[in-house]
């Protein structure tokens, strides 16, 4: 601790020097700051994500209508209005990617991961502040190389987010495999080395830097989350970029990784054969798994944190939260064996992945319920933060229960690749951590701003918001238990399709009508940037330590020394305290010291068996961590 | 404090209008509607600038409200009075959205349910998946509907009130145990009924299953049946051709392959031969073009030109035809090595019928064999519950009885048109969306034996060359003997 502490004070003193424009907001070192670019770069990437959703949701529900605007804004790739079967392809498969690593990787983590990682265990910044701005410039790099990659002749990448070899591998086998995936491959290489800097700082921030008594289990589920997260990322990502450099030598340097027999367009014969496509697949998927945990964790560790202290109640099991944490997180290596049910491999085999993956239904569960007896008895305050925590609960279970369905090797022959795959990951990752991610910016913008978001308009983006998503997301299950593949560029194939015609419209007028208020929230955001009400420095009377900090958001973060914890950050209203909150940073001024040196100890007369059992338990997870 | 009245007044009239703020609700309420009744044509017309428009007016008005509620919120300030509570006008929208939902779920359910055929699969396993399905729906929606209920009955009940504090309640491990074994217990149930169900499915394949070759290409399916000896015959990558279109190994089709590579390469050799004369001519031309000013007159041309000859300069177009020539020696040599095994060309495969349609016979067991020559397809038969990719280079399968005919799932359906296909359920091309092959069921072994026959074998037999009349004939007796043989 104590050279954490010297580092942390030498960075202190640099903070007086008056700092330039570039370095302060260009090139800064802040985390604060980079937390900010990163929010702001993943907001721009999602309102591009969601743009081109848009685009071909319209395909889908009018597919034989001519928009005027498609060809004004895409020239060749939609000739008299009409969408190209290419260039759809081209926007599902970049808007997957932006959603999933853009928006809900580095955007979410990355801001949240940042700005809270420092603030909440009590550092002056990150344990490698030059990391954290490398970080950032090579998640800005990526974005740029993957959006150039929409305006190129030939198209962006077009095999779906997953970019399956061969079709990805072969230029021949359609226009996007050619610059577009190569760009693709780039951008994700890059993404990959950003996401490392970030995770490995994430990761030595929260074992090294935390301050005095913050021990690991006085951690807020914030940093736990983030804490996994970055594990995941760090072990997850590397394999990613195996896969992908295997896919690059197999598109330029005439390997055959995962070729073989192959006849395109009248030419038989590769220079190599005997690789496997499936071999791409396991690649992918070891790290594409994890992944929806990378999204979703962060996502429910805010969650945990905003329902708390706008519940004004302690999280219920925030030992039993951090050992599923802890369990999904290992559980997530082993079970991506569930997204290749049917491409062939051994029954056996698919048997094995069928029964962890649905092991890994119980931590969620524990979670789910967790969350629900938080709320009970709580005295629920509905900031629009606490709205977004509480529609993340409800998509999280909509979503995670039809996990159950599809972990099921036997009901996946069916639901493979059809729209009720689309509607579980929406719910389940997409809406959920979306959610999650606004519910963060909502209730940290005055941590980053230093001024209040208006909550009327907050309350008006959440309803619409969380009611289209239902609408959007919610009948897709139907058509895919009906046999709707996705991925289809129009429903013309079968007679059959028809009857989902009128559904689709529904679908993609409230996706409209979601975006459409998205627009609030974006101009909710940048308003209140700079016109919002100025903020106090505790304005939701939390617990936590960021909330120690000044309304001016200093470098180095606290003017003074670091506060001190005392406890840990979930005592809301307790029973021998006037407030109903007590941070961790303040002293007890009233009750015996004694208490102190157990954790989640509290009222003094109630030291209930359970109470004194948890304390044994972290003492347990500290010695298998070596932590203290 | 005149003006304070005022405000307040203002916004209780804005409290008021809450209720009409519905109609942020009413586009969707609109469209709604449109879905319960059979759906009117939905005109562009009145989606462009309309819709826009009135989206950009809803977002105004929300603004607008916003606005005056923040108004309202320094009156409250000032006055002590509280005029609007958010708290509360959010937790009735709370119930309202779950008894809304639970609606709408409902309605899904009633409307959209029945389309899932449930109980009604065409094959045998179908029974057993949908029994699978029906479990896990049971368990899943019975969680679905008790933690949404509560989640949205919590919001509402425990609403916040000044004077109330909230439960001071760290854990129950009592409890947080309960709710860890259960789930357990259910989903042992779930895996171990998953488990049975799915081995069942993949490993149980009767052994007098009949073999077809289901065939994926951009964009397209074909089927390969056995003739009248009862087996498939082999086939590899390299013997595909225009002409060959799986790749089967017949021996004509592939002597023909042989010559048309040879005939290619000792081309390209040509042209690799006189690659000089062919740059200088190049050469020429563009010069002329630059020297006469075509190059201003023609430019699309120019460029062609431009870039030929750069690539004869810079020795691409040389590379190129020995990357060429290279591959098609690669083919050759391949196809060689295989030429070399005597087995491998057995005439198993002349009398193989390569066709565009399956054609299945009720209460029969298959396997199908899933090839695929270029990028990952899926073949999907939701009407069988069954699906498998096909992927290139590596064989897969999947065995099941068909247990309805298509005529029998027309009257089922009650749709006098339907049909069954099997169609393409992994991105695999901007035609992915068009790629299907019907699928028939017939009552019994006459009626496919009657379809079998009026498919061509690969190698039409040496008889029917002398007389067209008897072919037919001459078919449909081995086809007859066939089924003797295999019954
Ligand atoms: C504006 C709201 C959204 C709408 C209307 C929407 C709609 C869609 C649709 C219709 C597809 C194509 C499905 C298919 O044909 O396979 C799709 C694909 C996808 N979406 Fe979204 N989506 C939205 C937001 C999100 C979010 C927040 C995420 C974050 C996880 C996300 C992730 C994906 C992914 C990963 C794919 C798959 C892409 C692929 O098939 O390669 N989407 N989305
Ligand atoms: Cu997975
Ligand atoms: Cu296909």
């Amino acid at each position: 601790m104590s050279t954490a502490a010297l580092h942390a004070d030498s960075h202190h003193d640099h903070h007086e020097h008056k700092e330039s424009f570039i370095s302060k907001y260009v090139f800064s070192m802040d985390h604060k700051m980079i937390s900010k670019q990163f929010l702001i770069t993943g907001i721009v990437m999602g309102i591009i994500g969601m743009t081109m959703s848009l685009i071909f949701r319209l395909q889908l529900a009018w597919p034989d209508e001519q928009f005027g605007f498609m060809e004004t804004l895409l020239g060749k790739w939609a000739v008299d209005g009409k969408l190209d079967p290419n260039f759809y392809m081209g926007l599902v498969t970049i808007h997957g990617t932006i959603m999933v690593f853009y928006v809900l990787t580095a955007g979410l983590s990355g801001t949240f991961s940042n700005l809270l990682i420092p603030l909440q265990v009590g550092a002056r910044d990150m344990a490698s502040p030059f990391m954290n701005m490398l970080s950032y410039w090579f998640f800005l790099a990526s974005s740029i190389t993957l959006l150039s990659s929409v305006f190129i002749e030939t198209g962006p990448a077009s095999g779906g987010w997953t970019v399956y070899p061969p079709l990805s591998a072969l230029e021949k086998a359609m226009p996007g495999s050619g610059l577009g995936m190569t760009l693709w491959l780039s951008a994700i290489a890059l993404f990959i080395i950003s996401s490392l800097l970030g995770g490995i700082n994430y990761i030595s921030t929260v074992l090294n830097m935390r301050t005095k008594g913050m021990s690991m289990n006085r951690m807020p589920l914030t940093i736990w989350a983030f804490f996994f997260t970055a594990i995941l990322g760090l072990l997850s990502f590397p394999v990613l970029l195996g896969a992908a450099l295997f896919l690059i030598f197999d598109r330029s340097f005439g390997t055959s990784f995962y070729l073989s027999d192959i006849y395109l367009e009248g030419v038989g014969a590769l220079e190599n054969i005997g690789g496997s496509p499936v071999l791409y697949q396991h690649l992918f998927w070891f790290l594409g798994h994890p992944e929806v945990y990378i999204i979703l964790m962060p996502a429910l560790g805010i969650t945990s944190e905003v329902i708390s202290t706008n519940a004004r109640k302690p999280i219920f099991g925030y030992t039993a939260m951090v050992i599923s944490l802890m369990g999904i997180s290992f559980l997530s290596f082993i079970v991506w064996g569930h997204h290749m049910f049917i491409t062939g491999m051994n029954p056996f085999l698919g048997s094995v992945f069928m029964i962890l993956t649905l092991i890994i239904a119980v931590p969620s569960a524990v979670k789910a319920f967790n969350y629900l007896t938080t709320l009970w008895k709580g005295n629920l305050r509905f900031t629009p933060a606490m709205l977004f925590s509480i529609g993340l609960v409800s998509f999280f279970i909509s979503g995670g229960l039809t996990g159950i369905y599809l972990g099921n090797a036997a009901l996946d022959i069916q639901l493979h690749d059809s729209y009720f795959v689309v509607a579980h990951f929406h719910l389940v990752m997409g809406s959920a951590a979306i959610f999650g991610m606004l519910a963060g910016i909502y209730h940290w913008f005055p941590k980053m701003y230093g001024r209040m978001m208006n909550n009327t308009l907050g309350y008006f983006h959440f309803w619409i918001t969380f009611i289209t998503a239902y609408l959007v997301f919610f009948p897709m299950h139907f058509m895919g238990l009906a046999g709707v593949p996705r991925r289809y560029y129009q429903f013309t194939l079968l007679e059959d399709f028809n009857v989902w015609m009128d559904v689709n419209k529904l679908i993609t007028v409230s996706a409209i009508v979601g975006g459409a208020a998205q627009l609030l929230f974006i101009y909710n955001f940048f308003y209140s940037i700079f016109k919002g009400k100025k903020a106090t420095a505790n304005p939701w009377q939390a617990n936590s330590l960021e909330w120690s900090t000044p309304v001016e958001r200093i470098h180095g973060n606290w003017p003074g020394e670091i506060p001190t914890v005392y406890r840990g950050p979930y005592e809301y209203s307790r029973p021998d305290r006037e407030e109903d909150f007590f941070p961790q940073y303040v002293p007890d001024d009233s009750a015996p010291e004694v208490l102190h040196t157990e954790e989640h100890q509290v009222a003094p007369e109630e030291k209930s068996p359970e109470e004194v059992e948890s304390s044994v338990f972290f003492a347990a997870i500290k010695r298998v961590f070596g932590l203290s | 404090m005149r003006i304070d009245t005022l405000r307040i007044r203002l916004n209780s009239i804005f409290k008021k209008s809450l209720a009409v703020l519905s109609f942020v609700l009413a586009p969707m309420m609109l469209l709604a509607a449109d879905v319960i009744e059979p759906p009117k044509e939905f005109s562009i017309a009145n989606f462009d600038w309309i819709t826009i428009l009135s989206v950009l007016l809803a977002l105004l008005i929300i603004l607008v409200i916003a606005r005056a509620f923040d108004i309202g919120a320094l009156t409250e300030k000032i006055t002590g009075k509280t005029v609007v509570s958010w708290n509360n006008i959010n937790a009735w929208v709370a119930i309202i959205f779950l008894v809304a939902g639970l609606f709408g779920v409902w309605y899904e359910l009633k409307v959209h349910g029945p389309l899932l055929m449930l109980g009604n699969s065409a094959s045998l396993h179908g029974d057993t998946y949908d029994s699978m399905f029906y479990w896990t729906f049971g368990f899943t929606f019975f969680v679905f509907v008790v933690t949404e209920v509560l989640l949205f009955y919590f919001m509402f009940r425990y609403r916040y009130n000044e004077n109330r504090k909230a439960l001071y309640y760290f854990h129950n491990n009592k409890l947080e145990i309960i709710w860890t074994i259960v789930p357990s217990i259910v989903l042992t149930f779930l895996v171990l009924r998953g488990f049975t169900t799915w081995s069942k499915i993949t490993t149980e394949i009767p052994k007098e299953s009949q073999e077809i070759e289901v065939f994926a290409y951009q964009f397209g399916w074909k089927a390969r049946y056995a003739g009248e000896d009862g087996s498939l015959g082999n086939q590899n990558f390299n013997f595909i051709s225009g002409s060959n279109p799986l790749g089967v190994a017949e021996a004509g089709q592939v002597d023909e392959l042989v010559k048309e590579l040879e005939g290619e390469i000792s081309k390209l050799e040509a042209f690799k031969a006189s690659a000089d004369d062919s740059i200088l001519a190049w050469k020429g031309r563009y010069d002329r073009f630059v020297a006469t000013g075509l190059s201003r007159t023609y430019p699309e041309d120019f460029k062609t030109l431009k870039t030929k000859f750069n690539d004869g300069v810079s020795g691409a177009y040389v590379r190129t035809l020995e990357k060429d020539i290279k591959r098609k020696r690669t083919a050759l040599n391949r196809i060689a090595e295989y030429k070399k095994d005597d087995g491998f060309f057995d005439g198993t495969a002349n009398d193989d019928r390569v066709t565009t349609e399956i054609v299945l016979v009720k209460n029969k067991p298959y396997i199908f064999k899933f090839r695929a020559r270029d990028v990952i397809h899926s073949a999907y038969m939701p009407d069988f519950r069954v699906q498998m990719n096909c992927v290139p280079g590596m064989p897969t399968q999947f065995a099941f009885t068909p247990t309805m005919t298509t005529t029998e799932a027309r009257s089922i359906k009650n749709k006098p048109e339907y049909d069954y296909y099997l169609f393409c359920n992994k991105i695999c091309g901007a035609a992915h969306y068009n790629m299907k092959i019907k699928v028939t069921v017939v009552e019994n072994e006459a009626e496919y034996n009657t379809w079998l026959a009026s498919q061509a074998p690969l190698v039409a037999p040496k008889v029917a060359e002398q007389t067209p009349a008897a072919e037919t004939e001459g078919i449909e007796t081995e086809a007859t003997d066939n089924t003797v043989a295999m019954n």
